[in-house]
């Protein structure tokens, strides 16, 4: 029945449905361009991503030989002579290009390690001060001044993490060492041994701390919601049967914020593995043959005991964090970057970043689909 | 059975309470746990301070070490020399711009007009350019002499400090022994710059001399090459402000730390390895900064904010459970993976586009470079989305509900509702929302090292709009692409940290704003 009251109101509604639409563009612009974007990578990056030995080799030099019948062989630098030799008369040209032959091993190694350094670091450092802010802390100067350093630390550029994690940590950072190096800033003797502040050098170690920073401010923010979302009840039940506030916390508290926390861990993993600019002097390497843990040694004389192998291995193993890496993030700018365009490099470039979008998207994936997941679970 | 008293505890009880009241060092163990808590949130106080420690230890020595850079540049006549050479760098470009209008030019005879006022153009400048060049020889020496003599004297003077630091005997009169073997005198630059002075009547006649060739020759100038003909007035103008320059230069005037620090922040040259003398002038990083940042936002604030909108007020369940995972996935792809897409697809698409004829109309279009500021702006746009659209999505979920239930009880439409009622409660927010996704743009640093370029100069703002199609460098690709080469502790590297320290001072104070206005307009919680 129609209002005999009511105006002509098609203009308006009209309007309503145009500016819903330009609203609705908006979303829908991003959601395509991600969308796309991925599909991109996918279908480019597939391809080369699946070919046998991209995730199992070393990164090594792509060398590209043509024969007089116009086969191109594509091969490393290790069979390229032979190569040449077999061909004889029918070798044509040869190219090299770096960084673009075998796999991507090394920097998928690399990235590894450094996450696994900066997450163990962060996520310590990043629960014990949520732990903090939600459980104890009281309004004041000092609490205000940790919400400050925590918002402001969220806004630091990564490049500047990158300074400070060169500064800090590849420069200064103590290191237990009998020969004291002349840059030590001062060195304290410990009898034994000196702590001398030489820095660490570029390594995993100064790179995973440097990240570890970088992700701090994420963590934190994340843990403490998750400890926030625990409902006020438990802890008063907690302490009315007389538990201390520890108890409470680790009884009560701890055990159903932690799926959250590990869940936000996760996406603080892909932020992590993401970064570039602050490991870019404080631990990569354009191009290393080795595994980290595949450390050059003096060989031991034949008559060495087992204290003396026993040490090599320690030391070798130890290479995880004392050793420089390559990192799948620096591995695709030098690719992008430092060497010339051409057909054979975009196959790394397109296989590197399939593969390093896959894992950090699957991270991501998984840690949003888990919290959803849990929202579920846990309500109160 | 008598009643376990609190004084006197049963034996089980006993083991209960003596546990609960031990203490460790004289302290409660529930604060010692409390402290270690609050210790490890201090860490975040403790790295900030750090970064700004560290940053300040490798940066702070900069402006000393330029000062002297910058000195010995006057000292050494070298500032000299630049001053002349500007003229001559500007009639290198008139000249080139005859040739290549020779090259083009239809007649024969038009040709051969144009060779002959390239040459009179070439002949004219001839004995100033060569009194520069020997002056630049000697200058260049004195420099080296400089220079030489620095490392002497840092060395002199850190052996001297080794000697009185030790407390052996022997050792003291060694070090002191050789720190006098390696005494050098100063460079003598008074005699040294004798040479440059004494030339100065001849440069100044040599070029006065030129100014009045390069006039006559002007005059008879075909029309075919306008641009010349009226660059020439301009120029002469320019070589007899540089010839007065030149009369009032002294070597002797002193450069002061202000001059230093003026030539940083204002600077318009950034160039460095260079032989002839480095300069470091923020200028151009910084104006590419800020422009990439500019269309970035310019890119980004609509998109980002009718998406927050749409997905706040209008969208179905469905489609929130769509648009928010997308959305927030983004932030997981890394940005080298972005600044990669930004060289291998989006340069190109730009180029291909920009070709295309009915388009011809935007400023710039053609383009020439594929790697440039609008490339970078929209893909740290991209980058900045997520970070937009969740902040700005908050604000407007903390606009109390009475305001909206308020408009929609006095008939308004669900559009004016939006638009009149929550977009103007929740603005605060969005600007803060706005202004954080600045902060993010800002400090991004593969994208615009991969994509902006790499050009260090100032983008010609001549072409008006045009400017976001040239490539240009900026503060985060700067120090990405040229740390890793420099040597610790050189002028090069200390001018790195200090464009460290610019960044982090611009993204702390973008921060603060965000803040600032955030909390200004902060409505009542309903």
């Amino acid at each position: 029945m129609n209002n005999p009251f009511a105006g002509d109101n098609t203009r308006i509604q009209r309007r309503e449905t145009a500016a819903r639409w330009a609203l609705r563009m908006g979303s829908y612009t991003v959601v395509f361009l991600t969308v796309s974007i991925f599909l991109f990578i996918t279908f480019k990056g597939l391809p080369h991503a699946t070919k046998p030995g991209f995730l199992t080799e070393l990164t090594s030099t792509l060398h590209v030989i043509e024969s007089k019948s116009g086969e191109i062989i594509q091969t490393g630098p290790a069979q390229a002579d032979a190569m040449k030799q077999k061909l004889g008369d029918q070798f044509v040209s040869e190219k090299t290009i770096s960084y673009s032959g075998g796999g991507i091993l090394g920097p998928i190694v690399g990235t590894a390690l450094l996450v696994l350094v900066s997450v163990s670091v962060a996520l310590f450092l990043g629960v014990c001060c949520a732990i903090y802010l939600s459980e104890y802390a009281k309004k004041g100067k000092f609490l205000e001044t940790v919400r400050l350093a925590i918002l402001n630390l969220a806004g630091v550029p990564s490049v500047v993490f990158g300074l400070f994690g060169l500064g800090a940590f590849v420069l200064t950072a103590p290191v237990l060492t009998n020969a004291p190096a002349d840059r030590a800033i001062f060195v304290i003797p410990l009898g034994f041994t000196n702590l001398s502040f030489q820095g660490w050098d570029t390594c995993v170690l100064s790179g995973g701390f440097t990240l570890a920073f970088v992700i701090l401010p994420v963590i934190i923010t994340a843990s403490e919601q998750c400890l926030q979302a625990v409902p006020q009840g438990f802890r008063e039940t907690s302490m009315a049967l007389g538990a201390t506030r520890w108890q409470t916390i680790w009884r009560s508290v701890l055990p159903f914020a932690t799926p959250g926390i590990l869940t936000s861990t996760i996406l603080g993993i892909a932020r992590a593995a993401g970064e570039t600019a602050p490991i870019m002097f404080t631990a990569a390497l354009a191009f290393k043959d080795k595994l980290p843990w595949q450390k050059d040694l003096p060989p031991l004389p034949a008559d060495a005991g087992m204290f003396a192998h026993w040490e090599q291995s320690v030391q070798r193993f130890l290479g995880i964090f004392t050793e420089s890496v390559q990192a799948l993030p620096y591995h695709i700018y030098t690719l992008a970057a430092k060497i010339p365009q051409n057909e054979y490099s975009e196959q790394a470039q397109y296989g590197s970043v399939f593969v390093f979008l896959i894992l950090v998207a699957s991270l991501a994936a998984t840690s949003i689909w888990l919290r959803i997941h849990l929202r579920k679970k846990y309500k109160w | 059975m008598p009643p376990a008293s609190p004084t006197t505890p049963g034996p089980f009880g006993s083991k209960l309470l003596r546990k609960s009241s031990r203490s460790m060092l004289g302290m409660d163990p529930q604060k010692i746990i409390k402290t270690f808590f609050g210790a490890n949130s201090g860490i975040t106080i403790v790295v900030l301070v750090l970064i700004m420690v560290f940053l300040l230890r490798e940066g702070a020595g900069f402006l000393s070490t330029y000062h002297h850079e910058l000195e010995v540049y006057r000292k050494a006549g070298l500032e000299f020399c630049d001053i002349a050479d500007t003229p001559l760098k500007q009639q290198q470009q008139l000249t080139s711009a005859l040739r290549r209008a020779k090259a083009s030019a239809a007649s024969d005879e038009a040709k051969r007009a144009l060779g002959d006022a390239e040459e009179a153009f070439e002949t004219a400048i001839e004995p100033a350019d060569e009194i520069v060049s020997e002056l630049k020889t000697h200058a260049t020496e004195t420099k080296e002499l400089a220079n030489e003599f620095h490392t002497l004297e840092v060395g002199r003077l850190q052996l001297l400090a080794a000697a009185y630091s030790t407390s052996d005997p022997t050792r003291k009169a060694d070090l002191l022994k050789e720190a006098e073997l390696s005494k050098v005198d100063a460079p003598n630059y008074e005699e040294r710059i004798a040479a440059v002075i004494d030339r100065r009547e001849e440069l100044a006649k040599a070029l006065t001399d030129y100014t009045t060739v390069l006039g006559t020759a002007a005059v008879a100038l075909p029309d075919a090459v306008a641009d010349v003909k009226t660059a020439v007035p301009a120029h002469i103008a320019e070589v007899h402000a540089a010839v007065k320059k030149l009369e009032t230069w002294s070597w002797q005037e002193p450069v002061s730390f202000f001059t230093a620090a003026r030539s940083f922040f204002f600077g318009t040259g950034w160039i460095t390895n260079s032989s002839w003398q480095d300069f470091y002038g923020v200028v151009p990083l910084l104006t590419g900064s800020l422009l990439i940042s500019l269309v970035a936002l310019l890119i980004a604030t609509p998109i980002s904010v009718s998406a927050a909108i749409y997905t706040n007020q209008f969208a179905s369940d469905q489609e929130k459970e769509i648009i928010k995972p997308v959305i927030e996935f983004i932030q997981a792809i890394p940005s080298v993976v972005l600044g990669f897409i930004g060289i291998a697809v989006v340069g190109d698409l730009i180029k291909g586009v920009s070709q295309w004829e009915i388009l011809s109309w935007i400023p710039g279009f053609p383009i020439q470079e594929r790697l440039n500021i609008f490339n970078a702006g929209f893909l740290l746009a991209f980058m900045a989305v997520p970070t937009m659209f969740s902040l700005a999505e908050d604000a407007l979920n903390n606009v109390p509900r009475a305001y909206s239930e308020a408009s929609d009880a006095l008939g308004a439409t669900k559009l004016q509702t939006v638009f009149r009622v929550i977009v103007p409660a929740a603005i605060s927010g969005i600007l803060a929302a706005i202004l954080l996704g600045l902060g993010r743009v800002i400090g991004e640093t593969m994208v615009v090292l991969l994509v902006a370029g790499n050009r260090i100069a100032i983008p010609d703002f001549g072409d008006g709009l045009g400017v976001i199609f040239q490539p240009a460098h900026t503060l985060t690709g700067i120090i990405a692409q040229e740390l890793g080469e420099v040597s610790r502790g050189s002028s090069h590297w200390q001018a790195l940290f200090m464009v460290g320290i610019l960044l982090f001072v611009i993204s702390l104070s973008v921060n603060w704003c965000a803040r600032t206005i955030a909390k200004r307009f902060e409505h009542p919680k309903a």
